[in-house]
């Protein structure tokens, strides 16, 4: 059972940052103020963990109404000011549970603390039904979703205790990407994947259904859909990539986004390796990535960097965007041997 | 090459370690692509790298660098580090943030 919820504050508790605009600071998220007071009710505890000065924090507990049994604000890990309110609290790590808007600080206090329950804001918002928030009813669904995330804890466990490469571990545990043209019943699962996709987001322009519905059935264009899953569990549909093709011999990709359940998998790699050979294949000479520059998706900037795309220097526009590109001759990046690839036209 | 860069480099590759889980990383070549075989640096650890580098050395390498051409070699990424800055790195949790 989980006895204390520790929260990340910026775009976490609060719907946006805290120091980014001093006069007007951000309100409370509704939806998980909501959580806070449910959670609260059952006898939770919450902890506040931000990179914030203390005074967030008493911001947080006055536009909340919630009080907070610990808090730690400073620049350390995440996993440092779990840990220390976990003792603090006299609680376990496997009675506690953290929640982060920020993929990457999940990563790390997932590494650092398997034990611990670590969940984005929209799982947190869904975990009050799951079994291990004590809800006065458990549904089959909740208890569902609650399986899936332990599925995600012993993948962390085994990925933690395994002497080998990344590549070695994602081998050995069956990893399976499938690669396919995207259908009209992928098109929810898209928006929400556009929605909920910052730091691995190249557009930064969340879609509706019915704009993917029209993407997926426009000729000239491609949209793929990622699927990922392994001996651990079914991820179902992680990403997608929307490609214009175009007859000069460009093949440009206004969007690419990943799942944060697919990081550290190999599956953004993969697909940006897939699009660089798909391209080349069909004869085209260079592969654009139009993407959006912002501190939030460096992650994505990353992975364009890894596959040996470069931008023009100082290139980001007036709308922020600069176009990462790479020819298609010579080498191209890896698409490791797990990875199917559905018919493509 | 500075005085701070084979400090800041030996640092660099306790950080590489502990963001890859992988022990054999601490005695890598400064010269080793980071990126593709080899090293085979993923968005997560090249993210987590960024921030240990930024929190370490006040170095944010991601805003002043678009392409992210520091993180070639751990030797080029030193390199970038020690023209910005004089001295090692800071105690831990000292640096500025
Ligand atoms: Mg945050």
């Amino acid at each position: 059972m989980i006895k204390c919820v520790v929260w990340d504050i910026d775009n976490t508790v609060l719907s946006g940052v805290y120091l980014e605009s001093p006069d007007r600071l951000p309100d409370a998220d509704p939806v998980i103020a909501s959580v806070l007071r449910e959670l609260a009710s059952r006898g939770v505890l919450h902890a506040l963990a931000s990179r914030n000065p203390p005074e967030a924090a008493d911001y947080v507990r006055q536009v909340t109404g919630t009080s907070f049994a610990a808090a730690r604000c400073g620049w350390g890990s995440k996993a440092d000011a779990v840990a220390a309110i976990t003792a603090e609290l006299d609680l376990t790590l496997d009675a506690v549970a953290f929640v982060d808007d920020d993929m990457i600080e999940r990563a790390e206090v997932a590494a650092a603390l398997p034990r611990v329950l670590v969940l984005s804001p929209e799982d947190a918002a869904d975990a009050a039904s799951w079994p291990q928030f004590g809800p006065a009813v458990v549904t089959d669904e909740a208890r569902r979703r609650a399986e899936m995330y332990e599925q995600r804890r012993r993948r962390q466990a085994a990925s933690s205790k395994f002497a080998g490469t990344r590549e070695e571990f994602l081998r050995q545990v069956g990893t399976r990407v499938t690669i396919a043209p995207a259908v009209a019943g992928d098109a929810a699962r898209l928006h929400e994947l556009s929605v909920r996709t910052h730091q691995l987001n190249s557009s930064g322009v969340p879609l509706g259904a019915a704009e993917f519905g029209v993407l997926i059935r426009a000729p000239g264009r491609l949209v793929v859909a990622v699927r990922l899953a392994d001996d651990f569990g079914d991820d179902g549909l992680v990403g997608a990539a929307v490609t214009e093709l175009d007859d000069a011999g460009t093949w440009s990709v206004p969007l690419v986004m990943m799942s944060c359940r697919a990081l550290g998998r190999g599956v953004l790699d993969s697909l940006l390796g897939w699009l660089c050979r798909s391209a080349a294949r069909a004869g085209a000479r260079e592969l654009q990535v139009p993407c959006l520059v912002t501190e939030r998706n460096v992650p994505m900037r990353l992975a364009l960097a890894a596959a040996g795309m470069r931008a023009a220097a100082g290139a980001a526009g007036a709308d922020g965007r600069a176009i990462f590109a790479r020819s298609l001759s010579g080498e191209l990046p890896p698409v490791p041997d797990w990875v199917t690839v559905e018919t493509v036209p | 090459m500075t005085g701070a860069e084979p400090a800041i480099l030996d640092d660099l590759r306790q950080l590489l370690v502990t963001v890859t889980g992988r022990p054999d990383l601490g005695s890598v070549a400064a010269q080793t692509p980071l990126f593709g075989a080899g090293v085979g640096l993923d968005s997560l650890a090249g993210t987590m790298l960024l921030r240990q580098v930024q929190r370490r050395y006040g170095v944010d390498v991601a805003a002043e660098d678009l392409n992210l051409d520091a993180l070639e070699t751990l030797g080029s990424l030193a390199a970038f580090i020690a023209e910005r800055v004089g001295e090692g790195p800071w105690p831990e949790g000292q640096g500025p943030c």
